[in-house]
């Protein structure tokens, strides 16, 4: 009875939570586009103009950004300037709220069929790269551990905390930023 | 709770064995189909391959009412317009795709067009584009390795744009697989034994990736034991009509496994290799698998220890230590690769193909690290890593 009373809040805790990490991770995404190389050459080899869509189907949350060209990424919040290039899509909330809360590795979700890939697989391929960077930096180490496939042994602790530094400040303005009127 | 997952699918009818054939007819009937295309290649009509088809469906009063048997060895969107054309011209019903990987994923492309109507196969490119059942649709494969008659997936290059278009959806998967040993009979003992190892190693990669999962595993071990029982029994003696059908079931049961549990670095390499330096698929897949086993070792030494079983039987398995079975497993293909080369010389390097330039592996690592595969390798591939490979794999 009173799991059945508290189920639609643990709904609506879950859909907030990954619209918030949607929100985080957009913003993450250009942040860390502005402050890493590695991310850079990554995208780099995306055509200029691309718009990624990460959502959860069929019409839940989602992030866009665009890679303006020489590596870097805009967010662009929910809605899309025009029809989307590559879209990583969830089946479920449920399953997006097993990687965005690192209970499942990105990689696995794909090995798990939990998301499909609408684009060039080879530019998803990419871009998953920069998800598993970003989410190095940006994690402690011991969750991004879940998080990734393989925790990179050249990242040391210095260089992560800096990035991470870096990479919080910029998404801390950007908030501020979309929400001033 | 278990966090473990995974999706099995495959409705295709497979069809195996002597006469397997002449179960052609009562198939096609089975689903209100009077008036089959045959789609095939040059090659597989100059071997005699389309005569004991034609003869099984003749004989019961089934005609096939149109043969095309121009299909490139990389089919194109014009190739595959053409062939439509032609269907609807004279009125067919269903499509028999007889031959390898390109006449197979052609005649799965042709069924998007006449079942979606239409031109433009561009249009449908994509996953999960198509939504309704397709066009009846047959598959007798005449290689036994690239498990296409068992795969959602089919590729055409666009050539104007110079682009390969993938093809994803269930509804590509062909509704019998006729796996008949007359047709691999012929088969050249270097086609052979290429082929085989494109088996082995989509076996061996379904059972080592990260999407594995019970039934893919089943198929894998089942497909492995099959090609390490039969495969140099039917290079010594290419007529063994056994070893060749045991070799043709291999390859479909590979094929489940893969098309429900992905493929990893062997693949993406192996893609990257076929792109820039026109290597045959199935021999890049040779080529590369005991480096790659190598490389990832660590992260897969369990279930690779559990191939040597598959590979080598239950007394070698039992007489080998646990710590060590994960490295025979590597020496039981690498023996295997020896034995090929000493046949039919298959290379087992890149030098030995003489068909790759050391300059070049640079730009094979480059691709490969883009390749959609490397997504399932159990280890995070580094360009660094993938080079290492290719360096070890080089002579």
């Amino acid at each position: 009875m009173l799991l059945k009373r508290i189920q639609p809040m643990v709904f609506q805790a879950r859909r907030l939570y990954v619209d918030i990490m949607f929100q985080v991770m957009g913003r993450a995404l250009q942040a860390v586009s502005e402050v890493d190389e590695t991310v850079q050459n990554e995208a780099r080899a995306l055509p200029k103009g691309l718009l990624f869509e990460m959502m959860v189907m069929p019409e839940g949350s989602r992030l866009i950004v665009e890679h303006t060209g020489d590596g870097h990424f805009h967010y662009h919040g929910q809605s899309a300037p025009r029809p989307v290039d590559l879209s990583i899509q969830f089946k479920h909330i449920a399953h997006a709220f097993l990687v965005l809360s690192f209970q499942e590795k990105t990689s696995e979700a794909f090995a798990n069929d939990r998301m499909l890939v609408d684009g060039d697989v080879s530019y998803a391929v990419r871009m998953t790269r920069v998800l598993n960077r970003l989410e190095t930096f940006i994690l402690p180490k011991l969750i991004a551990k879940r998080a990734v496939k393989e925790y990179p042994a050249n990242l040391h602790l210095p260089e992560k905390l800096i990035s991470a530094a870096r990479i919080y400040l910029k998404v801390a303005t950007n908030f501020v930023e979309t929400v001033r009127p | 709770m278990s966090q473990k997952y995974y999706e099995f699918f495959c409705p295709v009818k497979v069809i195996a064995g002597k006469a397997a054939l002449e179960h052609i007819p009562y198939e096609l009937t089975g689903l209100a189909a009077k008036r089959p295309m045959i789609v095939t290649d040059k090659g597989v009509r100059a071997a005699g391959l389309l005569d004991p088809v034609i003869a099984a469906c003749e004989e019961s009063g089934l005609e096939i009412v149109s043969i095309y048997d121009d299909v490139p060895p990389d089919s194109s969107t014009s190739v595959v317009r053409d062939i439509a054309g032609i269907y609807r011209q004279e009125k067919c019903d269903a499509i028999i795709a007889v031959g390898g990987g390109s006449a197979i994923d052609t005649g799965k492309a042709v069924n998007i067009l006449v079942s979606e109507g239409g031109d433009d196969i561009a249009k449908y490119s994509g996953a999960g584009i198509l939504k309704h059942p397709l066009k009846p649709f047959f598959v007798v494969p005449t290689t036994a390795g690239t498990g296409s008659e068992v795969t959602a997936v089919a590729v055409i290059t666009d050539e104007k744009k110079g682009v390969k278009l993938p093809f994803t959806s269930s509804f590509l998967l062909p509704n019998a697989a006729i796996i008949d040993p007359r047709m691999t009979l012929t088969l050249p003992p270097h086609i052979t034994a290429a082929t085989a190892m494109d088996a082995m190693t989509h076996a061996t990669e379904a059972f080592t990736c990260m999407a594995k999962n019970p039934l893919s595993d089943a198929y894998a071990t089942a497909a492995i034991r099959k090609i390490s029982q039969s495969l140099l029994k039917v290079m010594d003696n290419p007529k063994n009509a056994e070893g060749r059908l045991e070799l043709a079931q291999a390859s479909t049961m590979a094929g489940i496994a893969f098309s429900n549990s992905m493929v990893g670095l062997v693949h993406s390499l192996g893609h990257a290799t076929g792109a820039i330096c026109h290597l045959p698929h199935g021999l890049c897949m040779s080529l590369y698998l005991p480096y790659v086993l190598e490389y990832n070792l660590e992260s897969i030494r369990e279930p690779l220890g559990e191939l040597l079983l598959h590979l080598e039987g239950p007394e070698v398995y039992s007489a080998t230590p646990v710590a060590r079975r994960a490295e025979a497993t590597i020496s039981a293909i690498r023996k295997m690769r020896d034995q090929l080369y000493k046949r039919c010389q298959l290379p087992r390097t890149l030098k030995e193909t003489g068909k790759v330039q050391e300059s070049q592996l640079d730009q094979i690592a480059e691709m490969a690290l883009d390749d959609g595969s490397i997504m399932f390798n159990p280890k995070e591939v580094t360009l660094e890593d993938a080079r290492a490979v290719l360096r070890r794999a080089w002579a």
